[in-house]
């Protein structure tokens, strides 16, 4: 299927989601990061500058720890999330879906100077645009990627219908079609909708509105609803 | 087992596992202590098996989605990095850089040919033909050179500041040059090979430049000490740059994903390592090379001892004691004989 979705089995015999996170959501973070560096950075340096020239001292040093260090210790130590990165529900994970540790967050954040490269991230945006869970060159050779930290939605986005039970037993994928199904109806014109529940017209027995109408409904008992 | 047969004999489980998780996450130290903590890897693997069994009995996505979303935050917390250790930093240090540097002595090597043979070159060319200083700097950095390392300056090696605004000014100036050594090198090794070079030609000319113009005593004074840290870090980490672009370019016996991985690892160790040697070089450079009234033998013999105690330590540390050799086997001596 396409889609963003990684899956990993764990030890457990269970398989992880791991929704990888686009380019745009990573740029907001890395603004949202920059922005707090520098409110920082310039508050740092107003009692410094009282100190003359072993305060610039000092502020260069602030700046060195805010551009290489504030991103490794920020994500090994809260979660794999940077402030920014908190504000925009992302995370950044080991390839296999455990939280990170302190090599790989180096190597990323490290690797972001060639990623950063001409002008502002253009290898690290195509770099993002050409793989497939959307990771920048730091994040291929770190072997990390960034995750968004919601789940994926869990039917809470289903129109509410009084629930009506399938006349089959559905399979697990064929239960996920129609929840998926009535999760996006929404985003759908009438028409769209009306097409697609009528492939299933053998299941509802309805076409038109009312089969759209009966899949729903199959979709709110199946999440559990009354 | 109905599915609603099932909710009703664990559900209360999953919820008492959830309350935890969620205060885990706001309260981590006093939810750790709690007698529910230990218990924890064995209710985790449980609510496993749970979603499992939920998966392969076909039972709805209520009950598969909140199964599975305790169990991404419980792997979360079960598999969360170990809290670092300063001990295995000092361990890092003493023995697992050395070693590293001297297990990746090609590419380490190869970046010391790449800053070294230029260095020397620049410097003997411009001593022969000291016009050639002209082609490498303005006549503005010359000057600013030049009133550096004047012998009557006072504090030589640097036209204004105090020794932290300098310290402030050289953490910030080399360890990214090194950092950015290290990453320039994923583009085909090419960004590592021109730091290098530039490096060699830069620093080389300017030697030649002072030491041709009479100002090698001071000049010379002021780099022994610290050049030793700084020289052989540029060094490690243009060789870290190198192993990435040559593992780019051949990955050997290994496809090319996780050979970049593994260098990726290699060389950021490296790098740290780099960024330990520049720290230091850093300070000697602010708050003890710039003094200069200390006489000639202090100067010179101190920077020796630094240069000897440096590669003393990557030949050296982490090495495990020599061994006795084997005793040959039974076959080799008759093999011999």
């Amino acid at each position: 299927m396409l889609d963003t979705v990684r899956q990993f089995e764990t030890p457990e015999g269970v398989f992880l989601r791991l929704r990888a996170a686009g380019a745009l959501p990573r740029a907001q973070a890395w603004s949202i990061d920059l922005a707090i560096r520098a409110a920082v950075f310039w508050g740092s340096m107003i009692p410094l500058a009282f100190l003359g020239a072993g305060g610039m001292g000092i502020g260069a040093l602030v700046m060195f720890v805010l551009t290489w260090f504030y991103p490794v210790v920020c994500e090994v130590y809260f979660h794999g999330q940077t402030l920014g990165k908190r504000a925009m529900g992302l995370r950044v994970v080991n390839a296999d879906g455990t939280p990170i540790t302190w090599m790989p967050s180096v190597v990323r954040n490290l690797l972001r100077a060639v990623d950063m490269l001409p002008g502002v991230y253009g290898v690290g945006l195509v770099s993002t645009l050409i793989d497939p869970y959307a990771r920048r060159l730091g994040d291929i050779i770190a072997g990390t990627m960034v995750i968004h930290t919601s789940e994926l939605p869990s039917g809470s986005q289903v129109p509410v219908l009084a629930a009506h039970r399938p006349p089959l037993d559905l399979a697990t994928d064929e239960q996920a079609v129609i929840v998926d199904f009535a999760e996006r109806c929404a985003q759908l014109t009438p028409q769209r909708q009306q097409e697609l529940s009528n492939l299933l017209d053998p299941l509802t027995g309805q076409t038109g509105e009312a089969g759209t109408r009966q899949l729903v409904a199959y979709a709110n008992w199946l999440i559990g609803r009354p | 087992m109905k599915q609603e047969h099932f909710m009703a004999l664990y559900g209360k489980e999953w919820d008492t596992l959830q309350a935890w998780l969620d205060r885990v996450e706001l309260r981590n130290r006093e939810a750790m202590r709690s007698p529910q903590a230990l218990e924890f890897p064995a209710a985790y693997r449980r609510l496993c098996h749970h979603l499992a069994l939920a998966r392969a009995r076909g039972y709805s996505r209520e009950i598969t989605d909140r199964l599975q979303n305790i169990v991404q935050q419980g792997h979360r917390l079960l598999y969360r990095p170990p809290a670092p250790r300063w001990h295995r930093v000092a361990m890092f240090l003493v023995a697992d850089f050395p070693r590293l540097v001297r297990a990746q002595w090609r590419c380490v090597g190869l970046a010391a040919v790449l800053l070294y043979v230029p260095l020397l070159l620049c410097l003997v060319l411009v001593q022969w033909k000291p016009e050639l200083a002209h082609s490498v700097f303005g006549s503005t950095q010359l000057a600013e050179f030049e009133k550096m390392y004047d012998p009557a300056n006072p504090s030589i090696g640097r036209s204004s500041g105090t020794d932290l605004a300098m310290f402030g000014h050289y953490v910030m100036n080399n360890i990214s040059i090194a950092f950015r050594t290290f990453a320039s090198g994923l583009l085909l090794g090419v960004g590592a090979i021109y730091v290098m070079t530039m490096n060699g030609i830069i620093i080389g000319s300017l030697a030649g430049h002072l030491t041709g113009m009479g100002f090698g005593h001071p000049f010379w004074r002021f780099v022994v000490g610290h050049s030793s840290f700084e020289l052989t870090a540029i060094v490690i980490a243009g060789g870290a740059g190198l192993r990435l672009g040559l593992t780019l370019l051949a990955p050997g016996r290994q496809r090319r994903g996780p050979a970049m991985v593994a260098a990726g690892w290699i060389g950021a160790q490296l790098a740290l390592g780099a960024f330990a040697m520049l720290l230091v070089a850093a300070f000697i450079e602010a708050f003890w090379s710039s003094i200069a009234g200390l006489p000639d033998l202090v100067k010179f013999g101190s920077g020796g001892l630094l240069w000897l105690f440096v590669l003393t330590w990557l030949c050296r540390g982490g090495a495990e004691p020599r061994q006795l050799e084997p005793p040959w086997d039974e076959l080799g001596r008759n093999d011999g004989a």
